[in-house]
Formats: structure tokens, C-alpha cells, sequence
């Protein structure tokens, strides 16, 4: 991967260099923000997350697993109540709910992590302990013909520092 | 989750925002900077945290040894009289239940109704909700005669081909625990994981720490893409742990609601035990951060702003439990139910009348004094009232166990109930185990959520700012705490 970092310490050049990158389509770009802020976001205009697809898939099954393990225990194992339903669903709908929030909070977190590409065993080309502290990084993948493109378009926007990275 | 620019107020606005809405300020905070520095700056130990880690682990180790001499005599050290065959260790789960509610309520319910008085409490509320409930999971296990074979209670193929009774209650107690922790440990966790990162990359003297807090932030870079889904799996989290707190404490309730002793066949019970729980879990956040503010020097991130709209809470949570204390005994009377109403009576005029006088003065009368301003932005007041709400609710549960198992229907089982110095220590020891990793916690990890403090935080601008403030930020005093502290 190979393309050019700049550091930016104001939220409002690192939206304009942002914006004028995207207008020149050099490359995808990764910003980093010790914060998120909905202005980044507007800028770079991407689409919902797909992490309710998990969440929506863990509550369901869990609800089913919740209600299956209580039920099917119950006939595995019958306590006859006379004129009492040996499963009753009424009580087993606390197990119904309770695992599907376990399953649907679990199945979430595993969504987070799948799409944002975490846990990750070694830091990406381009990321600087200054992005967690203050200041706005802006990555723009490009080929080394249009790095110098790059550089100069992210210096005239305010960039702080700006240097070639591979 | 994320943030759009905000103005600072200028100096002649008004200095109170209405921070039951998002429109929270933190004035005396300029940067990102500033937030970092002083956040962490809070993880080194002092002479008085090792003092108080002393103390804790003390009383940990008091409760750990009374808890082996029950074991090793049996139950029979404890207290229990029959027919109260349920005493200090019940009452101090539902106590403990209850005080981890707050940090959901604040750290989800509150974030999903975008309310701003949350953002620099919740870590701190939601920390205390994990360690909250793993004190109240230990107490149904120091309840069995035998705590070896506490995981019976767990569904799982077993040689002895038997099930949990799925329709009794306690097991429906042991998933609804299960879960919350589970759930709430999750929850504190990812919302942890930027925080870590901040720690990862500003730690410069340790490589072992600094090592630690690389792989705890699995990795973690600020990138657009990571935020996007943290957001959004933020979200669905606190979506998730907002019917769960409703749910986990009415599921204790239906520990006494199902049977039918007097004073606990109730319907009212969930909705009572849940405000209850939350007005106990409010009453204990107050009880550490208003000493954490002080002595973390942290008074300009948990404002008295913030203190003030908690205490509304608080005040707010307090009226539903009154209004539910007056509900129990209108239904006693209403139902004419001749048990009911002879326990009701016995209940305010009987053998425990004293402990009545304490729940109702606690938890009815007192924090009635917060609907005084001056009161509600007075954080040594707040610091006195959550002392007696935490004394209030635990008696609020003694009241409602001890005295429904020594009044029942047959006079001949009337009888009392006192507990042992083993109930005392171990109740101790609850309190030394609770501290212990919530003493551990503040010092390893960061006790204000810097990442969420960063979104309320003026960003660094190029341009003036659209409401004439400099890109620097502009740096207002912060209120004092009580009238004339400043002086």
C-alpha cells in the first residue's frame, strides 16, 4: 500500500483537503480522528453500517435458543404438574428474551468486529500516536505519479505535515 | 456517538445549558490535549489509594474468612431462623442488583435519550455496574448449603440427566445475572477500547503496559471505518441494555412476587424494584464520584451541572418509590385482605418498626430535600444523601424479607430474626470485594471516558469560529461546589 499522510491540526482543513481529494479521485482515503465528528463523516459520505445485519440475526437466533433450550429440556426431563402444560411458554419467555439480548449484544460486538477489521495484530502503513491525541490524519492511496499531486493539494489545505508513506 | 462543531457560550450567556438535552459544555476544557493530560494524569497511585486498596482488600479478607468458617460449619453460623430462611445474603444480592443498575440506566438508557449529564459519568457508573453485579453474584452462592454445586443451575448435558426446573424463578434469576454481567462487561469493554488506544499510544516510560494496552485495544487506529461501526454497535449495545436493566430486576422480583407470602404477592413489584434499583445505583454513583471529582481534581469535567441534573434523577426515582411504598400499603387495605392487612400494620408497628423508620426516612423523606436548588449544586449535601439512600435501600430490602418470612399466616411460625458476626463480615467483606476492583479499576484505566469528553470539546478550527470564539478555545472558571468555595 503505498500513498500520502498528512496531519492536520484543525477540524476544518482536514474536511477541505478531505472534500478537494475526493473531487480529484486519487485513491480511497482512511481518516483518522481522535474523536468522531459528523463533519469527517459528511465529507466522506459513506453508507450505513452493516452491523445491525449481525445484531438483528443474533437476537433472533438467540430468542429461538432461549425458547428451544427450555422447551426441549422440559420434555427431555417432565415435571407432570396435573392440568399444567409440561412446557410452558408464558415463564420461558424470560429465557427467550434474556438470550436473545446475550446472543444479540454478543453477535453485535463480533459485527464490529469483522467490519472494522479488528482486532488487528500491527498498525496500518500511515498511522501516528498523534491521531488518538489532537490532530486529524488524512491517508489517500495513490500511485507514485500522483503523490506529489497529493502532497501539494493537502499542504495547500492547511495540512501541518505531510509525508509519502509505503 | 459523533459530534457536529458547537460554539462555547460567550462569557455574558447564560452559564447553566440545558444539559438534560445534548447541549452539554465542559467551558473549562480548551483541547484535546488538555483532556488527555488530565484524564490520565488521574492512573498514577497516591499514598491514599494504596491507603484505601489496604483497607479494601482488609475487609475482603474479613468476609473471605468468615465465609470459609461457614463452609466449614455450616449454614447454620449464619443468622437464619426458620421459617426466615432468607436474610443478610439475600438482602445484599438484591442490594448489590440494584446498585448495578445505575450504570446502565446511565450509560445506555441515558445515551440512547442523548442526554448530556451522562457523558462524563456513565464510565465511572458503568465500571461500578460490572463490579456491582459480580459482588451480587457471589451472594446466592454463599447462600447454598453446599456453594460447590452451584453450577447445577447451569443447562448443560450432564451425567446425571436432569434440567434446571426452567419455570422457577431462581433460575430464572441465574440466566437475567448471567446476562447482565455479561452484557454490561461487554459494553464497558467496547466502550473502553478507543480510551485504551489514548493510553497505548501516551504510555512512555513502561514497554509492559504500554504492550498491555496494545493488545487490550486489539489494534485500534481512530480510522473513519472503525469509528462508522463502533458507533452504530454502540448504539445497537445500549439498545439492547435498555430492556435488560428493565428486565434483570423484574426477574429478582419474581424471586418473592411468586410465592405467596404476605407483602411479597404483589404485581407492583417489578416496577418498584426497578425504580428502587435505579434510585440505589444513582445514590452510589454519588458516593464515588463526588470523591473521585474532588480528589482526581476532576471538578471542571463532573461539573456541578452535571451533579445537579443526577440529582433530578435521583429526586425523580425517589418519588416513584414512595409513590410505590404508598401503593403497597393502599393495596393492602383496598384488597381487604385480612393476612395482607395485618402484615402491613405489623410492618410499621411490629418487632422491625425501626427499620420501617429508617427505609421510609431514607429513601421517602430525605432526598425530598432535593427539590432545593441550592441543595441539588451542593455536592457535599449530594455526598450525605447518597450515604443515606445506600443505607435506606438496604434496609428497604430488609424490610421487605425479614418481615414477610418471621409474619406469615400461622401465628406458631411468628418468630425473629437476628443476624450473626458471620452475616456482618461477610457483608463487610461484599463491600471490601467491591471496592477492591473498582480501586484497581480507576488507577489501570481511565475513570472519564476521554473519547466521549473529546466529542463535547470544541474541535481546533482554522477559520474563526462562527460564534467569534478563537481557535484556541476560551477558558471559563467552573462553578464551585458549594457557595463561597471559591472565595
Amino acid at each position: 500500500m503505498r500513498g500520502v499522510l498528512a496531519a492536520f491540526h484543525e477540524l476544518d482543513a482536514a474536511v477541505d483537503a478531505i472534500e478537494a481529494l475526493k473531487k480529484l479521485k486519487l485513491g480511497a482515503i482512511t481518516v483518522f480522528t481522535p474523536t468522531p465528528r459528523h463533519e469527517i463523516e459528511h465529507a466522506l459520505d459513506q453508507g450505513p453500517s452493516p452491523v445491525r445485519k449481525f445484531t438483528l440475526f443474533g437476537g433472533l437466533a438467540g430468542v429461538t435458543c432461549g425458547y428451544w433450550i427450555a422447551i426441549w429440556a422440559s420434555d427431555y426431563w417432565p415435571l407432570v404438574v396435573g392440568g399444567k402444560p409440561i412446557a410452558s411458554w408464558v415463564p420461558y419467555t424470560i429465557f427467550g428474551f434474556e438470550v436473545m439480548v446475550l446472543f444479540g449484544a454478543l453477535s453485535t460486538v463480533a459485527g464490529l468486529f469483522i467490519t472494522a477489521r479488528i482486532p488487528r495484530l500491527t498498525m496500518m502503513v500511515g498511522y501516528d500516536p498523534r491521531f488518538s491525541h489532537g490532530d486529524f490524519g488524512v491517508w489517500v492511496e495513490c500511485p507514485p505519479d500522483k503523490a506529489r499531486t497529493a502532497e501539494d493539494l493537502l499542504r495547500e489545505h492547511g495540512a501541518k505535515e505531510v509525508r509519502v508513506e509505503r | 456517538m459523533a459530534t457536529l462543531t458547537k460554539p462555547v457560550p460567550a462569557k455574558d450567556e447564560p452559564r447553566r445549558p440545558n444539559i438534560a438535552t445534548g447541549d452539554v459544555q465542559l467551558p473549562a476544557v480548551r483541547d484535546y490535549e488538555q483532556v488527555d493530560r488530565e484524564i490520565i494524569g488521574t492512573l498514577h497511585p497516591t499514598v491514599a489509594w494504596f491507603i484505601g486498596l489496604g483497607v479494601a482488600v482488609f475487609f475482603l479478607i474479613v468476609g473471605a474468612s468468615a465465609w470459609m468458617y461457614q463452609i466449614y460449619n455450616g449454614l447454620g453460623v449464619a443468622g437464619y431462623n426458620p421459617p426466615v430462611m432468607w436474610g443478610v445474603y439475600i438482602i445484599t444480592f438484591v442490594f448489590w442488583v440494584g446498585i448495578g443498575h445505575a450504570g446502565t440506566l446511565i450509560s445506555a438508557i441515558l445515551y440512547l435519550f442523548r442526554a448530556g449529564f451522562r457523558t462524563t459519568i456513565y464510565r465511572c457508573a458503568e465500571a461500578m455496574t460490572v463490579f456491582a453485579v459480580m459482588t451480587a453474584g457471589l451472594f446466592p452462592i454463599l447462600h447454598l448449603g453446599r456453594p460447590w454445586k452451584f453450577f447445577w443451575l447451569i443447562p448443560y448435558p450432564n451425567w446425571r440427566y436432569i434440567w434446571p426446573q426452567f419455570k422457577s424463578p431462581l433460575v430464572w434469576d441465574v440466566f437475567a445475572i448471567l446476562t447482565y454481567l455479561t452484557v454490561s462487561a461487554t459494553f464497558l469493554y467496547i466502550g473502553l477500547i478507543p480510551d485504551i488506544a489514548v493510553l497505548r499510544d501516551r504510555e512512555k516510560i513502561s514497554p509492559i503496559r504500554k504492550r498491555i494496552f496494545a493488545q487490550l485495544s486489539l489494534g485500534w487506529r481512530n480510522t473513519d471505518r472503525e469509528w462508522r461501526h463502533f458507533a452504530r454497535a454502540y448504539l445497537f449495545l445500549a439498545a439492547f441494555s435498555t430492556p435488560l436493566v428493565l428486565s434483570v430486576h423484574s426477574v429478582v422480583s419474581f424471586d418473592f412476587a411468586m410465592a405467596l407470602t404476605p407483602g411479597w404477592h404483589t404485581t407492583i413489584f417489578p416496577p418498584y424494584f426497578v425504580a428502587g434499583a435505579i434510585f440505589s445505583g444513582i445514590g452510589m454513583v454519588f458516593t464515588i464520584i463526588i470523591p473521585l471529582r474532588k480528589f482526581f481534581g476532576l471538578k471542571h469535567y463532573v461539573t456541578i451541572n452535571h451533579l445537579d441534573a443526577a440529582a433530578k434523577l435521583a429526586l425523580f426515582t425517589s418519588l416513584v418509590v414512595g409513590c410505590a411504598y404508598m401503593n403497597e400499603w393502599f393495596v393492602a387495605w383496598f384488597s381487604g385482605n385480612e393476612f395482607e392487612k395485618a402484615f402491613f400494620a405489623n410492618r410499621i408497628w411490629g418487632q422491625w418498626w425501626w427499620a420501617s423508620a429508617i427505609l421510609y426516612t431514607c429513601n421517602m423523606v430525605l432526598p425530598l430535600s432535593l427539590f432545593v436548588q441550592k441543595l441539588r449544586r451542593n455536592a457535599a449535601w449530594l455526598f450525605i444523601i447518597s450515604f443515606t439512600i445506600n443505607i435506606g435501600m438496604w434496609f428497604e430490602r430488609f424490610v421487605i424479607v425479614v418481615p414477610s418470612l418471621s409474619h406469615e399466616f400461622e401465628p406458631w411460625q411468628w418468630t425473629s430474626y437476628r443476624p450473626t458476626w458471620v452475616d456482618y463480615a461477610i457483608l463487610c467483606g461484599s463491600f471490601g470485594w467491591f471496592s477492591m476492583w473498582f480501586l484497581l479499576f480507576i488507577k489501570q484505566l481511565p475513570v472519564i471516558a476521554i473519547t466521549e469528553v473529546k466529542e463535547i470539546v470544541p474541535p481546533k478550527l482554522r477559520l474563526a469560529h462562527p460564534h467569534g470564539i478563537s481557535p484556541s478555545g476560551e477558558h471559563f472558571d467552573f462553578e464551585a461546589d458549594t457557595p463561597g468555595e471559591h472565595d
